[in-house]
């Protein structure tokens, strides 16, 4: 009962979408328009619950000053200085200029010095890729040595050479690796789909 | 109550609900979507790997790595990946992590049997609740309820950054680290702080703009399609694992058989009539 009432509701759901998606019915629509409410209505329930529950663990943390009360302090301050500034009374919500300020000047450059670390990190992974596989790491540095070359600003003959053999490579192998990467996914996802449609993965091992 | 006159109104309203229908895509491509969808079931019927056995992300050794990591008093670390299962996320990214559950599972297990912590992390709320079900469902199947508060899974919050930032965060080694599902600019941040100087790292995405960085920073990989694949070779005992090994050899012979006997035909040897001893 416990698996087979989830498993019958997500066969029995998923084929009304798909009946929806192939036969036009009026009556069909209408159920599959207030199905798909409802799983919008599910997913902001869920961004509420994940609010609380994100709360909830780091004032237990920070109650039990286990692993990391000084981070768990200032996530709960980010929170509550987030939730003030779109929430006071006569607030915009989050076209407030509060909000926006604390968005822009604070999130912003935080996310932005979090992603301009990537080129230090991809050194350090070069490194490492080169230690555990030499051969395939190896081969993949080659060829983003030679991408780097190709995409060099050089003007000139050499360099109208080197921007159209950078234009076939985007177009012919990269492209043609790129392709045949989606198809195998998009094979495999369509095959994921229809085994969780019948519920076929599960743990029996 | 009528029953003959309920029948009749059932039957009489599906007669008018097809009555006011009609095929969105005309017949013919109706058939032909049945038809992938009849092959896509077949395929489901069969889900273990049929031409090839191989140990797709390492996740054979997962057993083994778990044991070592409870000798060494070490925990073990999932990360879900960013694209979450009810995120503002493409279907195709957050498939990638419907596709890592079962992954999840069987490290759920190994850790529940060799008694190892498992830190599972999400930016996903469902994904996250998803994450505890598993959690719960390897301490019972493994019989080791006592152990279930362990294990935890962990809701980051909102945002990829914020996934990267706590990963490269986190204070603790694990013993073992994995990373399953959809990924995107972070990939390389995330990775690495997943890792966190793991003595065993299985990492695996179809994100294909990301594929390189879990090739440079993983052990073990799954890429592309073989994220997918991976649950169905988890699937298998090791009988059914050298039952395949056994069919595939069987249809190898029976491939060569044939086109030696084609080469011969087409050589002008009768080999019926030499078969049949004429």
């Amino acid at each position: 009962m416990r698996r087979t009432l989830p498993t019958a509701l997500v066969a029995v759901l998923g084929l009304v979408l798909l009946l929806d998606f192939v036969v036009i019915n009026p009556t069909l629509a209408t159920l599959s328009d207030v199905l798909l409410e409802l799983v919008v209505l599910l997913a902001a329930a869920a961004a509420v619950a994940g609010g609380i529950a994100l709360v909830v663990h780091h004032v237990a943390e920070l109650a039990q000053r286990r692993t990391d009360p000084l981070g768990s302090l200032v996530l709960l301050a980010g929170f509550a200085v987030i939730l003030v500034a779109g929430l006071y009374p006569g607030s915009a919500g989050t076209s407030d200029p509060v909000v926006r300020w604390l968005v822009a000047g604070i999130l912003g450059p935080l996310v932005a010095s979090l992603f301009a670390m990537l080129v230090v990190f991809l050194l350090r992974a070069t490194g490492r890729g080169l230690q555990l596989r030499p051969r395939q790491a190896g081969l993949m540095v080659a060829a983003a040595f030679v991408v780097i070359v190709l995409l060099l600003p050089l003007g000139g003959q050499l360099g109208s050479w080197l921007a159209s053999a950078a234009g076939f490579a985007m177009a012919v192998p990269i492209a043609g690796v790129f392709r045949g990467l989606l198809i195998g996914v998009a094979v495999v996802t369509a095959v994921q789909a229809a085994r969780i449609l019948v519920a076929v993965d599960g743990g029996d091992d | 109550m009528d029953v003959g006159r309920l029948a009749g109104d059932v039957i009489a309203f599906i007669g008018s609900q097809i009555g006011a229908s009609s095929l969105r895509l005309g017949p013919l491509p109706t058939l032909a979507l049945l038809a992938v969808l009849l092959i896509l079931l077949s395929l489901v019927a069969r889900p273990s790997t049929r031409w090839m056995v191989r140990d797709l992300g390492r996740l054979a050794a997962v057993g083994r790595i778990m044991a070592v990591a409870a000798e060494a008093g070490g925990e073990a670390a999932f990360s879900l990946g960013t694209a979450g299962v009810a995120r503002a996320a493409s279907a195709h990214e957050r498939l990638q992590t419907l596709a890592a559950l079962p992954i999840l599972a069987h490290a759920a297990r190994a850790a529940a049997r060799a008694g190892v912590p498992l830190r599972v992390t999400s930016n996903d709320i469902v994904a996250v609740q998803l994450a505890e079900a598993a959690l719960v469902e390897a301490h019972r199947a493994t019989d080791t309820e006592e152990r279930r508060y362990r294990s935890h899974a962990t809701y980051e919050g909102e945002g990829r950054p914020a996934s990267a930032g706590l990963a490269m965060a986190e204070p603790s080694t694990p013993a073992a680290a994995f990373a399953d599902g959809g990924l995107a600019e972070e990939s390389l941040l995330l990775l690495d702080g997943v890792a966190g100087g793991a003595v065993w790292t299985s990492f695996g995405t179809a994100s294909a703009s990301q594929i390189s960085s879990a090739q440079l920073i993983g052990e073990g990989t799954l890429i592309g399609p073989e994220l997918y694949q991976a649950p169905s070779d988890l699937r298998g005992g090791s009988h059914l694992r050298t039952g395949v090994l056994a069919a595939n050899r069987l249809l190898a012979i029976a491939a060569a058989v044939i086109v030696l006997g084609s080469l011969l035909t087409l050589a002008g040897f009768d080999l019926a009539a030499a078969l049949a001893g004429r």
